[in-house]
């Protein structure tokens, strides 16, 4: 199959992708029944009959899309690439599961975290885990697990536990988009990684860390370095477009500047992030046959399972919906 | 040498039926490639697809006239024989065949790439159909140029 059939086919299903239009009324909705009623009308709606959890409804979507990608799209990692971060999630739970057995918790495992989307079969990561056999995982999990599990025998750390994972996550998915060899396919993941070590720095900036307690959470294998980023604590945050203006990814600090309330400036801040990953890929829209298209589509759809999810729980929970728009992905 | 005259206009022919036919299936085959993509979520664009996908075809089209052309003026169509031809003559319908084999293929190919990206935009702007076909006929006007270069050429040259 061509990545000239590919893209085409994406054009045409983008086509049934939800637009802000349509949010606009779902958080307008009365109460969650009209909400669900106005996403009975859309591809959601099978999913919503077969399960009143809409959190499922919204992972039966998205794991019908990644089927149907794999039908036609040429290179299955540009999929894999999306459903890393699902097996590493995955194993977060497996492994929070399974110290909290050995801790005395015999009620701890917790399976119905784990995640239909990841590309490891969740039945064999759980089999591989409980019998430590983990010879034939992939992504370098074969060597991290038992680093986690050595890790919180000496330090019973749950946060260093995630941290190595996501650490390994990151270096396994730039592995991949080397291996693909789509430079437009590195550089979003190389901005992804610049992208969560910025959404770490501002989290860690509301806890006050320093540069040096700061720097183990920030990820390898950006643009920029983790030392780039442990160098912010030090500074006042509305200065750090500044320190950053020599990198792509400064403009999504203006919400800093703009915003005194880090709690709000960390959500504007991230709705930037992800409309810049989107913008990132929009060079391949001009092409006929990028694969970074593919990359362009699962971005669209996700940002569209996002805003499904955020606009429900707006609605179900009575939230404030001013602040549930600017979470919603234009 | 005494067939050097005719063996050089019959291959100068060749070329031109073949290279401009090559670019054409090339075209075609990219053009289709997005049109099934289409398609695939939208039967009820057929329509549009088909004529988009067709426009690099004219192409072998072309190439195939200039052939017909050269064999005619070679008086190898209606059974009389082959004229006699030196080599010079020979060269000079090799030359005058050239234009449209290179432009042919290479225009083509990029009237495929044109119609295939027009066909993706129809995907998502079917009222744009109008404007759709205008950007691929844009490369058909250096495949029309080419195909007159050779047709004036090949007129020019006196053979007999």
């Amino acid at each position: 199959m061509s990545y000239v059939y590919t893209v085409a086919r994406l054009r045409g299903m983008e086509n049934h992708i939800l637009d802000s239009a349509f949010f606009t009324r779902l958080m307008d909705s009365a109460s969650i029944d009209d909400a669900l009623k106005m996403l009975g009308e859309t591809s959601y709606s099978q999913y919503l009959n077969q399960d009143s959890n809409f959190d499922k409804a919204i992972d039966s979507e998205m794991l019908a899309t990644f089927h149907e990608l794999a039908q036609f799209v040429p290179d299955q990692e540009l999929l894999t690439l999306f459903r890393i971060p699902y097996d590493f999630h995955n194993v977060k739970v497996l492994l929070k599961g399974l110290f909290k057995v050995r801790a005395g918790d015999l009620n701890g495992r917790r399976y119905d975290l784990l995640s239909k989307l990841a590309s490891i079969d969740t039945n064999e990561l759980t089999e591989a885990v409980e019998t430590e056999e983990y010879g034939f995982l992939p992504y370098g999990l074969t060597d991290v697990i038992p680093q986690c599990v050595a890790l919180w025998d000496q330090t019973k750390n749950a946060q260093a536990v995630e941290l190595l994972l996501d650490h390994q996550m990151f270096k396994a998915m730039l592995a991949l988009a080397e291996k693909l060899n789509v430079a437009l396919v590195t550089k979003w993941v190389k901005l992804k990684i610049d992208a969560e070590n910025l959404k770490a720095a501002i989290r860690l900036a509301r806890l006050k860390y320093d540069s040096n307690h700061a720097l183990p959470f920030f990820h390898e294998g950006g643009f920029l370095r983790p030392d780039d980023f442990a160098k912010l604590m030090n500074e006042p945050q509305e200065t750090w477009s500044r320190i950053l203006s020599h990198t792509d990814i400064s403009k999504v600090l203006n919400a800093l500047t703009e915003q005194q309330d880090l709690k709000v400036a960390f959500s504007d801040v991230s709705a930037a992030i992800d409309r810049y990953l989107l913008e990132v890929l929009e060079s391949a829209k001009y092409s006929i046959e990028d694969p970074a298209n593919v990359l362009l589509y699962i971005l669209a759809k996700e940002a569209e399972a996002r805003n499904v999810r955020v606009s429900l729980v707006c609605v179900s929970s009575g939230l404030d919906r001013e602040f549930a728009r600017r979470a919603v992905i234009a | 040498m005494e067939y050097l005259g005719l063996s050089l206009a019959l291959f100068g022919a060749a070329l031109a039926a073949a290279l401009s036919g090559i670019g054409s299936a090339i075209g075609i085959g990219v053009a289709g490639g997005s049109a099934a993509g289409v398609m695939t979520e939208d039967p009820n664009k057929f329509g549009s697809c088909l004529i988009l996908q067709a426009l690099p075809g004219t192409q072998g089209i072309y190439g195939l006239l200039i052939a017909f052309f050269v064999l005619n003026k070679l008086g190898l169509l209606g059974g009389a024989g082959a004229v006699a031809l030196n080599w010079n003559q020979g060269l000079q319908i090799f030359a005058a065949c050239l234009p449209i084999a290179l432009v042919g293929w290479y225009s083509a190919i990029w009237q495929g790439r044109t119609s295939a990206a027009s066909i993706q935009m129809i995907s998502k702007k079917p009222e744009a159909m109008g404007k759709a076909i205008i950007l691929p006929a844009m490369v058909e006007t250096y495949a029309v140029l080419a195909l007159l270069t050779s047709i004036l050429m090949l007129m020019g040259i006196q053979v007999g």
